[in-house]
């Protein structure tokens, strides 16, 4: 029995130290710090698993912004380099990545990852290292009360905010037009739920009955049972708080139903170049709220567009557009402070973003304290064949149709 | 108080998605029943049969149901192989306990490969016929649910006949019930338990084309599935094959009636729920025989 | 030795990231020596060792931000709790055998999953649930250094638990239940009672690793805490590592731990982690079922003393070599 034990506590200690010697070697070629040398940004994206999809758009947009950079001269002269990770849409993972791509990989900036859920975790590493972490998807509010100083969402609006075109619109509608019921079925996801719940809390005071109020986990595949208590309590109005899958998957459940509601909005997925295919084109009417759109007039939009398109030969979306104006926001800010490396320079990053507005291909920018943005989301509807603009009068492509016809 | 068409609709909805378990329920009930292992990767094989028919679908643009030529046999053979090659060369003293993990080793080698080929992205047929419904005494039933019930109904019938009328449905229940004794009389029990269990991972091909017709997929969704499953063959009796049918049944449409009171998630509990308590009340089962006592 | 080892690794240690995957791999030994209590006494294979711990981690987690009770108040309260918890768990699991066992044990997952996500005015639901930091302020090497101790301190004291079991007469009707289970109860032994306790000291180490690890984390999602997954590591270590071993599955979990953050860092994170595993936990069952360290050690004194080699049969070799095991273990 002793003889064993021996050898095996050895065979620890060998492993132990061939781990050091293997890991070690590596540790440090990210420093050094010369003006010849690129920016590193460190970011991990879900290129796998729940939130690949739009992982991978808010790459391209990072991929597009480095691009477009690079080619002008770089930021500071030097030239960017993107270092990213795959955090399979997975909170240890995340915390993992960043860990790595602060810690032993010496990057010189690090940009948020997608989704809110993964935003906390990996800010709070960013935070405790003291680096700057503007971020393209922590809509949520808890993304807020964390407590972060060095936070910056880099949109025009919060989760809770983006139909609010849409309620001021609805409830500014004569009584007898104003949708009088409405069901919410929500992912349960910060920004999915965040979405849905800050429109049902406006309508609510508006006087608008909810009837019926169905919260799914993110793995949901079968929405027969939601759908037909929905279709069963026949309420005026749908509101879907979905990503993009689930948005499908409901909507497909309600027309196997055969239910038809004056309005239906669903957050996201409406968005997503795929969704007319995935639901047999039966778009009619439905309603979206967007932060980005390849038509708004900002001075950097067209480049961005023309430029995105010519490398990836297809258009921006909202996943790419939020990639790219966290680049940008940290690009001015980089340029403002004159330096982008770890230490002190992280704070002067944080002070900047703090006291200034960015120009964005999503508008100007500005935060409050918890890197919080102000503004709203433009409302989008499907009009024929195609997406369009509705809300606010001022930016609208054509009317919105209401009743929405039949899908 | 629900009104009366959403309970109507729920209901068949419940037996809907109960015909499913059962098929399912029943494989697993075979492979137990045969050689008392418990066969993890039952629900990944499932899924790995709705991504086959999923890429069928997209890339060849063929119906989805088409794909069931080619898995079916495939899958008869990969069960076959599974039998012969790996869990009849397990030592017989640790039998139970190594085939679990062996099979669970399976599952995640299957998750990680369709992760790996077809990404984690969620998946799902986009198909003419996808939001098709007909009424039914004021309900409405998708005909792709409709199709994917009709399957497996079909398969738990072909199986039924397969055991009770033909020669080597004969020899199976035979090697189930006493493999020594079948030997005895001249059955090649080895060769029929290979065989059973192609069958058993057979129901798992024809159940996930008809899953994939009307739902969602991606890699890791067969934790989703083999929970209930496994609960269905403990409540049925393990190795029981009407058993584990009835107990589907029941089930599902529990689950599907708890759903309007109780919400989507938590009346999946319900399968945990009967689980625990059969355990506790009465371990060898609902519908079990003598097998069941044993384990 | 292993002392030694713990408490230097930390200031050898290049930067903060390799210490940081240092407590990874301290929590994945506990982990595996906390499950070595049920598998490698009794012989019961649980895939919810997972499960436990993030009950542990969670409990933890509820027991600060809702109760206010200190962090490693909470952290030992969450322990017992949670091993209290492991009684009714223990005595629906454990009456059944073999494949039930484990059926059961991957039930207790799943069905954790979903309460945890479900139930989100408590748990935070899919939201997650924040844990405060117990030492604030407190920057980020030192934090993973302070934990790297305390981990340390954890798989000693499990590991001297483990010890200590094998050596007295509990552990010996323990490794008689994994022998043959009717003839142990035939012979007088309280089966039942003993896997219980077993089960609830295994439960009550893995609650703690779960709790340190939401204290150092921070962060709880159902989905992870309540992962498959992590149970399958923690078997494939255990197994991997030898489970009749006291040092068994530490060297599983040092050799998987690492090997897990290695390919992290060199390959990225891709499924293939999953078919590694499976790959892995499909060989070590197919043809190491005792584990590495047996397999390799009887290798080698079949090496050594080559006239004894003669044919063996598997069960045979088996049970002499069980044989001598108990008689070192009777007489020491």
């Amino acid at each position: 029995m002793r003889s064993p034990a021996r050898r095996t506590t050895w065979a620890i200690a060998l492993s132990a130290t061939l781990f050091l010697a293997a890991c070690g070697g590596g540790g440090d070629e990210g420093g050094g710090e010369k003006s010849g040398d690129p920016i590193v940004v460190g970011i991990s994206l879900p290129l796998t698993g729940d939130f690949s999809e739009p992982g991978k758009g808010v790459q391209e947009g990072y991929e597009a912004w480095a691009k477009i950079t690079n080619d002008k001269g770089g930021l500071l002269g030097r030239q960017i380099e993107l270092k990213i990770l795959d955090d399979q849409s997975n909170a240890d993972r995340v915390v993992a990545d960043y860990e790595q791509l602060i810690g032993s990989d010496q990057v010189d900036l690090v940009v948020g990852p997608f989704s809110t859920r993964l935003v906390v975790p990996s800010a709070r590493v960013a935070q405790e290292y003291g680096m700057l972490f503007v971020e393209p998807a922590g809509a949520a509010a808890e993304v807020f009360n964390q407590g972060f100083k060095n936070l910056f969402y880099a949109a025009p609006a919060v989760a809770d905010d983006h139909y609010n075109h849409l309620a001021e619109h609805l409830l500014a509608l004569p009584a007898g037009q104003r949708p009088t019921s409405v069901a919410y079925a929500a992912m349960d996801d910060p920004f999915a739920q965040g979405t849905a719940y800050g429109l049902k809390k406006k309508l609510e005071a508006g006087g608008v009955k909810t009837v019926v109020d169905e919260v799914y986990p993110p793995n949901t595949t079968d929405f027969g049972s939601i759908a037909a208590k929905i279709a069963a309590a026949k309420p005026d109005m749908v509101v879907g708080g979905s990503q993009y899958q689930d948005g499908v998957n409901l909507i497909v459940a309600l027309q196997q139903l055969n239910y038809q509601p004056k309005l239906a909005a669903f957050s996201t997925a409406p968005t997503n170049p795929e969704f007319a295919k995935a639901i047999g084109n039966k778009t009619e009417g439905i309603l979206s709220p967007t932060g980005y759109s390849q038509d708004a007039p900002y001075p950097s939009n067209k480049e961005f567009v023309e430029k995105f398109t010519a490398q990836f030969g297809k258009a921006p979306e909202e996943d790419q557009a939020n990639g790219y104006t966290t680049g940008q926001v940290v690009g001015a800010a980089v340029q403002a402070a004159g330096c982008a490396e770890q230490g002190e320079c992280q704070q002067k990053l944080i002070d900047w973003l703090h006291s200034n507005t960015v120009d964005t291909v999503v508008g100007s920018l500005k935060w409050d304290a918890t890197g919080k943005p102000q503004g709203a989301h433009m409302i989008q509807q499907w009009i024929g064949n195609d997406i369009k603009i509705v809300l606010p009068a001022d930016a609208k492509e054509a009317d919105m149709v209401y009743p929405k016809p039949a899908w | 108080m629900p009104s009366g068409a959403l309970l109507l609709q729920s209901i068949i909805l419940g037996l809907l998605l109960g015909g499913l378990y059962a098929l399912l329920a029943a494989g697993l009930t075979l492979y137990f029943g045969i050689m008392r292992v418990v066969m993890i990767a039952h629900s990944a094989f499932l899924i790995l049969a709705a991504y086959l028919a999923w890429w069928t679908n997209d890339r060849l643009g063929i119906d989805p149901l088409l794909s069931m030529v080619v898995t079916v046999p495939l899958f008869f053979g990969a069960g076959v192989l599974l039998q012969r090659g790996l869990l009849s060369r397990l030592r017989p003293v640790t039998l139970t306990m190594m085939s679990v993990l062996i099979t669970f080793a399976i599952a995640l080698i299957i998750e990680g490969l369709l992760g790996y080929v077809f990404s984690g992205t969620q998946r799902r047929i986009q198909l003419g016929y996808g939001t098709e419904s007909f009424n039914l005494f004021g309900a409405r039933v998708a005909v792709v649910k409709l199709i994917a019930f009709a399957l497996a109904a079909v398969s738990l019938a072909g199986l039924y006949v397969l055991m009770k009328r033909t020669q080597f449905g004969w020899a199976l229940r035979a090697t189930i019930q006493h493999p020594d004794a079948a030997r005895l009389v001249g059955i090649d029990t080895e060769r029929t338990a290979g065989f059973g269990f192609g069958l058993g991972l057979a129901t798992a091909a024809v159940g996930g084309t008809a899953l994939s017709l009307d739902t969602t997929i991606y890699p890791s969704l067969h934790w989703h599935w083999i929970g209930p499953l496994m609960a269905i063959i403990v409540v049925g009796g393990l190795g029981s094959v009407p058993g584990a049918a009835a107990a589907a049944l029941v089930l599902g449409l529990a689950q599907s009636l708890l759903q309007i009171p109780m919400g989507a998630t938590w009346a999946q509990t319900v399968f945990y729920v009967a689980l625990f308590a059969t355990l506790a009340v009465r371990p060898q089962g609902f519908f079990g025989g003598r097998l069941a006592q044993r384990f | 030795m292993l002392i030694a080892a713990i408490l230097v690794f930390p200031s050898l240690a290049p930067n903060p990231y390799i210490l940081s995957s240092g407590v990874i791999v301290l929590n994945w030994a506990v982990l595996a020596t906390a499950w070595n209590f049920v598998g490698g006494f009794t012989g019961y294979i649980s895939l919810g060792h997972g499960a436990l711990a993030g009950l542990g981690g969670y409990a933890t987690g509820l027991l600060i931000t809702k109760a206010g009770i200190p962090s490693f108040v909470a952290l030992i309260l969450a322990a017992v709790l949670v091993a209290a918890l492991a009684v009714p768990i223990g005595f629906a699991a454990l009456r059944v055998r073999g494949a039930s066992f484990v059926i059961v044990s991957i039930a207790l997952v799943l069905i954790l999953l979903l309460v945890f996500q479900s139930w989100s005015s408590v748990t935070g639901g899919s939201r997650g649930l924040v844990v405060p930091r117990p030492f604030p302020g407190m920057l980020r090497p030192e934090h993973h250094r302070a934990f790297f101790f305390l981990y340390g301190g954890l798989l000693i004291l499990a590991l001297a638990t483990w010890w200590l079991l094998d050596r007295s007469r509990f552990g010996m009707g323990l490794k008689a239940i994994r022998e043959d289970e009717d003839k142990a109860e035939s012979l007088g032994t309280p089966t039942f009672a003993y896997k219980l306790t077993v089960f609830v000291v295994s439960t009550a180490f893995t609650a703690l690793a779960g709790g340190l690890y939401a204290l150092w984390f921070g962060d709880l999602d159902p989905v992870f805490q309540f992962s498959v997954l992590t149970g399958s590591y923690i078997v494939l270590m255990a197994l991997l590592g030898g489970v009749r071993n006291l040092f068994g599955p530490v060297l599983g979990a040092i050799v998987v731990g690492i090997a897990l953050e290695y390919f992290k860092v060199e390959f990225g994170s891709t499924p293939l982690h999953l078919v590694t595993t499976g790959l892995l936990l499909g060989l070590v069952v197919m043809f190491m079922p005792d584990g590495v360290i047996p397999s390799v050690t009887g290798l080698a004194q079949r090496l050594r003393k080559r006239e004894q080699s003669s044919i063996r049969e598997f069960t045979a070799a088996d049970l002499a070599e069980q044989r001598k095991r108990d008689r070192e273990g009777a007489t020491s």
